[in-house]
Order: C-alpha cells, then structure tokens, then sequence
C-alpha cells in the first residue's frame, strides 16, 4: 500500500498545443500539508481541478488513497473536501440554505455538520444574509465551510486565503495547520504566496510553467537553503585579503567598495570582527543571513521572486 | 434522484421568475372570469367548466405554460454556471447527466401543477359562482395529460436552448418562434388531419396535444362553430395510448440528447 494520499505520475494537461501541465508528478504524504507554490498562471488550478476529476488528464494517472482516480470517483470524492477558485454558490440563499443543499446531496442528515462547519470559520448559523451580500472574506470562508462540512480525510484547497483579511488570513492559517495537527487529515494547498506556504506547509513542490522544479519537505528545502555571513566594513577589499591570508578562509565575495559575503560558514564572526578592528578596519555590520524560500523559488524559477 | 429534486427546490427559493411563472397558472383563469364577456354567458355548471377548462387548454398551456417551460428550464441550465456551482456539486459527486434529469423532472412537476393549480382555480371559480362542476374531474384529468403533453413539448426547445449555450436573446427569439409554430400548427387543420403516424400531425407536440384533448370536449352544449369543428376532425382523434406512447418515445429521445448536450458543458 503506498503512503502516498495523493500520488501523479506523468500527469499533462494541454489545451490545443499549449502545454499547461507537463509531466507532473507530485506525492502527497499522509497527515502533511503539502504546499503548491507557483506564479498565477503556474498550473496550479489546473493540477488540482485534474485531481478532482473536473479536467481530464491530456495524459498521465492520478492515484488517490492509492486508487486510480480514474473510475473510482464515487468511492474517492466523498472523502474530500475542495475548494477550488472562487467560491461558488447560490446567490439567492443564506449560506445555512447553500450548505444545506450540499449536505442533503452528500447525505448529512444532521444539521450538527453545518453548525460546526460554520462554526469553524467564524460565520453564523441560519443567518439571513443572502449569499449576493456576503463580502469576498465571507464567501471564501463558506466555500471552506463547504470543504469541511462532511469531515473528509483529504482536503483540496486553491488558494484559500484568498479575499481575507489579514486577521482572517492568520485564523485560517490556524485553522488549518489545527485540521492537520489535530484530525490528522491530508492537505494539498495551492498557493502564490510565499510567505504562507512557508509558515504552513510540512512539504513543498514548486511549479512554474506547469512543470514541477522541486518536491521537497520544509526540512529538506530549510537544509538547502544557503547561510552567509555578511560584513559591512570601511574596505571591503582590504577585508576579504585578510580573511583569506590569516584565517584562510577563501570563499569571499566582495560586493562593492564596503561590503563582501563570506559563503564559508567555518568562519567566526568574533574572531573576524576582531581581525578587522586590529588591523584598522571600521566595522559598522556583521549579520549572518539565511536564503529564504523566495530567493530559493527565485533560484529554481531562475526569476523574479512572487509576493 | 431525488435527492437532487429535493435539491432543485430547494434552489428555487426567492426566485421570482419561477413564482411568477407559477402564479400565472391562477391568474389567468381568474382573469378571464373576471373580464371576459363569454363568462358571463354560461347558463349551466357544464358549460362554464367546459368553456374556462377549454380556455386553459388552448390559451394557459399554449402560450403561457410552453413558453415558461423553456425559459424557466435555461434558467434552471445556466445556474450552475452562472453561479459556478457546477464544479462543487460535480465533486460530491453529482454526475451533469444525472443533475439535468433532475432539473427536466422540477420542470415536469411545475408543468403538471401548473395545469392543476389552473383547474382547481376554474373550480373554485365555478363553485363561488353558485354552479356544479358537473364533469369537471374528468377535465382536470386531461389538464393534467396535456401538461405532460407541454412539458414533453417544451423539450426540443429546450435542447436547443441548451445547445445555444447561454445566449438568453436567441433563447428567447426560439421560444417565441416555437411556441406561436406550436400553436399555430395546433389550430390548423392541415396538421391535426392527419392519421396517427409518422407526420407532423403525430410528431409535432401542438397538433398531437390538440387531437388528444379535443375530442373529451363536450360538443352538445357547444357552439355551433365549436361543434364542426369536432365533427371534422373527430376521424383524427388520437387515443390516449397512443398520444401518451409518441410523448413517451420524444421525451426519452430529447431527454438523452439534453442530458448529453448538458454533460459537455464546462464547469
């Protein structure tokens, strides 16, 4: 039995002659968060609506709870809950009356699942705002209310954080990591902001152009990303020879006239410090920086970073 | 299935172009008691039933009940992907084909009260007015049949409304086109005199309505124009089983090509 959740091999979506997911192969692990990091126009969406059966695969499988997906939609969409674009619902119905809908469709006799699926983001049951009131905030969180609602072991969300408030961004945030941490369940989030995947995700996959540059865990991607030393003196190359000829350290770079980059973290920042005030040095900064996942999805994108 | 219907309904809720549709059903009737000079000329309990029932025949289900099928069936089509549900409601999962069979069922159910909640108002019409509704039940009976009929009638259109895909302009141009060819065809004697067959006569859900329901007309207290009309074409009369088998066959046919026009769509 694979521990995969989710597991694509291959997977390609094109539209005429235009390739929008290319060989795409992603492994979703059993109670993580998995993040989908890209640029809008990635292939995010559209990966995830394949997952769901909502776009046929060009070519390649998707195998769910280790199951083709292909045919076994019945067995396998029950068991997830989704959240894909914007929200969707009946603009002439209260959100109660739109989860009621869904719940008499998946058979949720109580009307219990409602109350707690609202419950959980913050929205009132029997409610007699209509749907065509709600803000951008409050439809986003009834379309997670809708993802939540039958308590599925897989959730699918694109860009959920999207239309809230930053209060709303940091609850659902919560929310989330609680879903994952407390109920064990499986969640695949697309996202393209970075500093969210990062806060959120246990692994990551970075998808540009529809095609997958990198599937790794936060640990692994955290491991790779480079650490540095940098110095801010009144002569930088005077700084960098010093360096290299009494502590023989010669992975230097000097940045301009004030500023050089020391890659080799056997150096110790006291011990260089004091080196450079001995030999006359004014020393206005010395800061050790660590790459973070922008300027590593910069790195693999080979492009500008994304907000 | 019936999920889904329950479903549907549960959708209709403050949509008021279905109350309005369905309101129409009771206030034609009343109307035409009110204002119309020919409803103050009844001499008897059957003859006011016969006169008002024939009126929601020709007139309610013809012009009125036809035409509010088709626009109430796009309207019911297109919520889906007006309001970009179609996507939630497929990862329940509901399949499209299933979904549009259970929106072509709301509108059967619409079409058979429609006609009910027509003839219930003719009798309370008559009732208030101090007559018997003599033979009345008998005519509600075939209010009924001939709303099957119109819905059953109302399905080419709606497939091609269907596969117009959203243009409500052109919907609405082919709902008027149809509706008035429908009736006009339904009036005219080169259509309904025709054996029962494969022609227009038997086909076209107009003049195979009009041969069916024509002949439970009672031509004794009748006019005398009314009263040749049946004698001529009483020979063109179709049967019951006969009417309800070519319903039957069409409503399986447009159903299947609604169902699968409606499984392309996208979500």
């Amino acid at each position: 039995m694979s521990d995969y959740v989710i597991e694509t091999c291959g997977l390609t979506k094109k539209y005429g002659e235009q390739n929008c997911v290319s060989d795409l192969s992603i492994h979703v692990r059993k109670g993580r968060i998995y993040g989908l990091l890209g640029r809008n126009g990635a292939g995010k969406t559209t990966t995830m609506r394949m997952l769901l059966g909502l776009t046929p695969p060009s070519s390649g499988n998707v195998k769910i709870f280790g199951r083709p997906l292909r045919g076994s939609e019945k067995s396998i969409l029950p068991r997830i809950g989704s959240l894909i674009e914007s929200p969707g619902f009946y603009p002439n119905l209260t959100g109660t009356e739109n989860l009621q809908i869904f719940a008499g469709l998946r058979g949720l006799k109580s009307p219990q699942y409602i109350k707690n699926a609202l419950e959980v983001v913050n929205l009132p049951y029997r409610d007699k705002k209509l749907f065509s009131q709600y803000s951008l905030g409050m439809k986003q969180r009834l379309a997670i209310a809708l993802a939540v609602m039958h308590n599925p072991e897989l959730l699918i969300l694109d860009e959920p954080i999207n239309g809230l408030d930053p209060i709303g961004i940091a609850e659902m945030r919560d929310f989330i990591r609680e879903l994952c941490n407390a109920t064990g369940k499986t969640i695949l989030i697309s996202s393209h902001i970075l500093s969210e995947i990062s806060l959120l995700a246990d692994d990551i996959g970075i998808i540009d152009h529809g095609v997958l540059l990198e599937e790794e865990s936060l640990e692994e991607l955290e491991a790779k990303n480079g650490k540095y030393l940098r110095f801010t003196v009144s002569n930088a190359l005077m700084a960098a020879n010093l360096l290299q000829t009494r502590l023989g350290i010669y992975n230097v770079e000097v940045d301009n006239a004030n500023e050089l980059t020391v890659r080799d973290l056997r150096l110790d920042t006291g011990e260089a410090v004091r080196l450079f005030v001995d030999a006359g040095l004014y020393v206005s900064d010395a800061h050790l920086y660590e790459d973070t996942l922008e300027d590593y999805f910069k790195q693999v994108t080979g492009g500008e970073g994304i907000a | 299935m019936l999920k889904l219907l329950r479903c549907e309904f549960a959708k209709l809720r403050r949509k008021p172009l279905f109350f309005g549709a369905a309101a129409v059903s009771a206030l034609i009737p009343l109307g035409c008691a009110l204002f119309l000079p020919d409803f103050r000329e009844f001499t008897s309990g059957a003859q006011a039933v016969e006169g008002m029932m024939s009126t929601l025949f020709q007139m309610s289900a013809y012009l009125l009940l036809m035409p509010a099928l088709v626009v109430l069936a796009a309207n019911l089509l297109f919520e889906e992907q007006d309001n970009d549900t179609l996507k939630s409601l497929l990862t329940v999962p509901v399949s499209k084909s299933a979904l549009a069979a259970a929106k072509m069922a709301l509108l059967f159910l619409f079409s058979v009260a429609f006609m009910a909640v027509g003839g219930l108002v003719i009798l309370a019409i008559v009732t208030a007015a101090g007559w018997e509704p003599v033979g009345f039940w008998r005519l509600f009976l075939v209010g009924i049949g001939e709303g099957i009929m119109m819905w059953a009638g109302a399905l080419p259109c709606i497939l091609l409304v269907v596969l117009l895909n959203r243009s409500y302009i052109v919907s609405v141009i082919v709902t008027f086109f149809y509706t008035s060819v429908n009736y006009i065809f339904g009036a005219s004697d080169y259509f309904i005199m025709q054996p029962f067959g494969f022609n227009p006569g038997t086909l076209l859900p107009g003049p195979l309505a009009f041969r069916w329901f024509f002949q439970y007309l009672d031509a004794s207290d009748s006019s005398a124009q009314v009263a040749e009309l049946l004698n001529r074409i009483s020979p063109y009369f179709v049967t019951a089983p006969q009417a309800f088998f070519v319903v039957i066959i069409e409503s399986a046919v447009f159903l299947f090509f609604i169902a699968l026009v409606y499984k392309r769509q996208r979500c």
